[in-house]
């Protein structure tokens, strides 16, 4: 593997300028998509897509749910796993949210009722994580094995709780943040970015981002470094788990009742956003800001193709036909960039 | 079929001469199995309630299984194991019209009756002698196609029969839904001044949903109304509504009416939820196959009812009954 690295990496220094534009290539290519949607939309009915103040603001947060789950599926797959059961964790919270909001507000009243009901599903969301962790870290069990168990844990349990159905929840706080905004901004957006900027901050800045390439670079040195690898992934798997219960919580809100299967269809969508982000799913690489550009790259495919009044099955090809390109063009910039290509 | 498995068990009691008798004269209680399209929904729920009390009326015991999710790849294997315990019927609502066929052949060659509910195989059309999926003996169901139009005359009437309106729906392929989005379409064909704008599918996903909504309102400003052909397409598109600040103003007509529907209805969110009866639907399957195993005859397909649900009934005890229970 060093090897590899350091012939690509001579290879990347004599060609500096496609190296650069390599590393941008996730950027060029969501620059690229508005492009051509702007133009099909002004040369086919006369509108502006960008220039539309509603369809940033409903882009952006269509985009929330499935980008919460997938800054935390991140950190995950830089440390060489991935976490499964991300889908049922957000479930699972968004019935303990719907469930305790219930219970609590009429008894403590709308601002605490939710924040209880906020802490409580924070909570029940970090039990699957606490237990992926131990049964990788501890067990050895293969994440893809450990957290698919946990996906049908989480999955059955979120349902017994919610009693086969969707709960409905009325708390005037929880709907605020839901469906409320702020200085014209979507309220979900904003706490959204604030996620964005701390999980940033914690994989860029901070020790723990470190350990977490470290170990999803190259394990045994991580292990021969003295890094606590058993203890960084534990954290990895809780760290994931409860960016899903945040994106429940935020789901409850939005439609006013908590769903089980409220982020089941969004897995595939936000591990998507991750690799197209230019994450590898063999670990080591990948980044936040990445991930950002991914989950708006299959949220503006999405929006556009509705908006640009594609047939539906088009727009399913159109989908599946992007998220390759996304990821052959990532695999010639791994080629000129130096990283390493996913064989 | 049936009858050589009877003749077998009524030749053990020495009654070889009354092997054409109904099971029931061999004071044999039945048994029943009812295969839901998934387990974890409050109509299949509700219909399960129906078809219990159906069962305790009668005095047939009920067997309830299912697979988590409405996929064929999933529900064929409990369908198997369903067959291996050999009920005397099996009640089903198949996940495809095509991929179960094969499958509920076995459970007639093994001479256990089949009626199918809320779903169909083949056309839909039983005992015809044409094709290779008319041997059910009875589709118990809403008629669908009739669920569309309805859902269709009460959008119509919201929006004051005029402006542009879609179907918000699950994915292409499922017999039920495919039937509402014609029959609202078919409908709206009545009514001049409304145009039918494209179909947007969700995945069963109210956050892709309500995204579609936005992007077909950012391209059509005049947007009157749309048809959830489900509940998470409802809700989804609900909230598309409540985000582009248009509560109110774009009529939302919901198809499915689970409890939490009522919230729903009673905030504005959804303006009417067409709601199926379930219940019906389990009851009169345990009936329609109790009367088939004791030798009746039974009509092929038996249509069940609607009721349109709006902010103005909902409390309305003759109207909340039809609610989905959980």
């Amino acid at each position: 593997m060093s090897t590899t690295a350091t012939v690509a990496a001579r290879q990347s220094s004599r060609v500096p300028l496609l190296a650069a534009l390599a590393a941008a290539r996730a950027w060029l290519f969501l620059i690229v998509l508005i492009t051509v949607f702007e133009i099909w939309a002004r040369v086919s009915f006369g509108a502006s897509f960008v220039g539309n103040l509603f369809n940033l603001r409903s882009v952006a947060v269509f985009a929330v749910a499935p980008l919460l789950l997938a800054i935390g599926q991140t950190f995950v797959i830089i440390s060489g796993g991935i976490d499964l059961s991300v889908g049922f964790t957000m479930g699972l919270a968004a019935i303990v949210l719907a469930h305790t909001v219930n219970l609590a507000t009429p008894a403590l009243g709308t601002g605490a009722g939710l924040l209880v009901g906020v802490a409580v599903a924070v909570l029940a969301s970090m039990i699957p994580g606490v237990v992926n962790g131990l049964l990788i870290a501890r067990l050895r069990v293969p994440p893809f094995i450990g957290t698919l168990g946990m996906y049908g844990v989480a999955r059955g349990v979120a349902f017994l709780l919610a009693g086969g159905t969707t709960v409905p929840v009325s708390n005037a706080a929880l709907n605020y943040i839901g469906n409320g905004q702020l200085a014209g901004f979507p309220v979900v957006v904003l706490l959204t970015v604030l996620a964005l900027l701390v999980l940033h901050y914690l994989l860029s800045q901070s020790k723990f981002g470190q350990y977490t390439y470290a170990v999803g670079g190259n394990r045994a040195a991580a292990v021969r470094a003295g890094i606590n690898v058993r203890s960084v992934t534990i954290r990895l798997y809780v760290l994931s788990a409860v960016c899903a219960g945040i994106g429940g919580i935020l789901y409850t809100g939005r439609f006013s009742a908590g769903a089980a299967q409220a982020g089941e269809p969004l897995l595939l969508d936000s591990i998507a956003a991750v690799v197209i982000g230019g994450a590898s799913l063999f670990g080591g690489s990948g980044t936040i800001v990445g991930t950002l550009i991914g989950a708006l790259i299959v949220a503006v495919i999405q929006y556009g193709l509705v908006f640009i009044n594609v047939e539906p099955f088009w727009q399913f090809v159109a989908v599946g036909v992007v998220i390759i390109i996304s990821v052959l063009v990532d695999q010639s910039q791994r080629r000129l960039g130096g990283g390493r290509v996913d064989e | 079929m049936k009858r050589r498995t009877l003749g077998a068990a009524l030749a053990a009691l020495g009654l070889a001469a009354l092997a054409t008798a109904p099971a029931q004269a061999a004071g044999k209680k039945l048994t029943i199995a009812l295969i839901p399209g998934l387990t974890t929904d409050a109509f299949y729920i509700t219909m399960h309630k129906g078809a219990q009390a159906a069962a305790d009326a009668l005095g047939d015991t009920l067997v309830f299984q299912g697979a988590p999710e409405f996929n064929a790849v999933l529900q064929v294997p409990v369908l198997d194991a369903v067959i291996a315990r050999h009920p005397d019927a099996i009640l089903i609502a198949p996940t495809d019209k095509v991929q179960l066929i094969q499958p509920l052949k076995k459970a007639i060659d093994a001479g256990i009756k089949v009626i199918t509910v809320d779903t169909f195989i083949g056309t839909g059309k039983y005992q015809t002698g044409s094709g290779d999926a008319d041997f059910p003996l009875s589709y118990v169901a809403s008629d669908n196609i009739l669920g569309g139009q309805i859902a269709a005359r009460a959008l119509a009437k919201a929006i004051g029969d005029k402006g542009k309106v879609y179907v918000s729906n699950v994915k292409p392929g499922v017999s039920t839904t495919d039937q509402r989005e014609e029959g609202f379409k078919e409908e709206m064909k009545n009514h001049p001044g409304i145009t039918v704008l494209t179909t947007q599918f969700n995945d069963d996903d109210a956050n892709k949903a309500a995204s579609q909504l936005q992007s077909v309102l950012a391209r059509n400003p005049d947007l009157a109304g749309v048809f959830g052909a489900n509940l998470f397409s409802a809700l989804g598109a609900a909230n598309g509504v409540k985000q582009a600040g248009k509560a109110g103003a774009i009529k939302v007509a919901a198809f499915d009416a689970p409890k939490s529907i009522v919230e729903q209805l009673k905030s504005g969110l959804v303006d009417m939820a067409i709601a199926q009866h379930p219940s019906e639907i389990g009851y009169f399957g345990v009936v329609a196959a109790h009367a088939a195993l004791t030798g009746h005859s039974i009509p092929t397909a038996i249509g069940t009812g609607f009721t349109v649900i709006t902010k103005d009934n909902v409390d309305d005890p003759n109207v909340s009954r039809f609610l989905y229970s959980d």
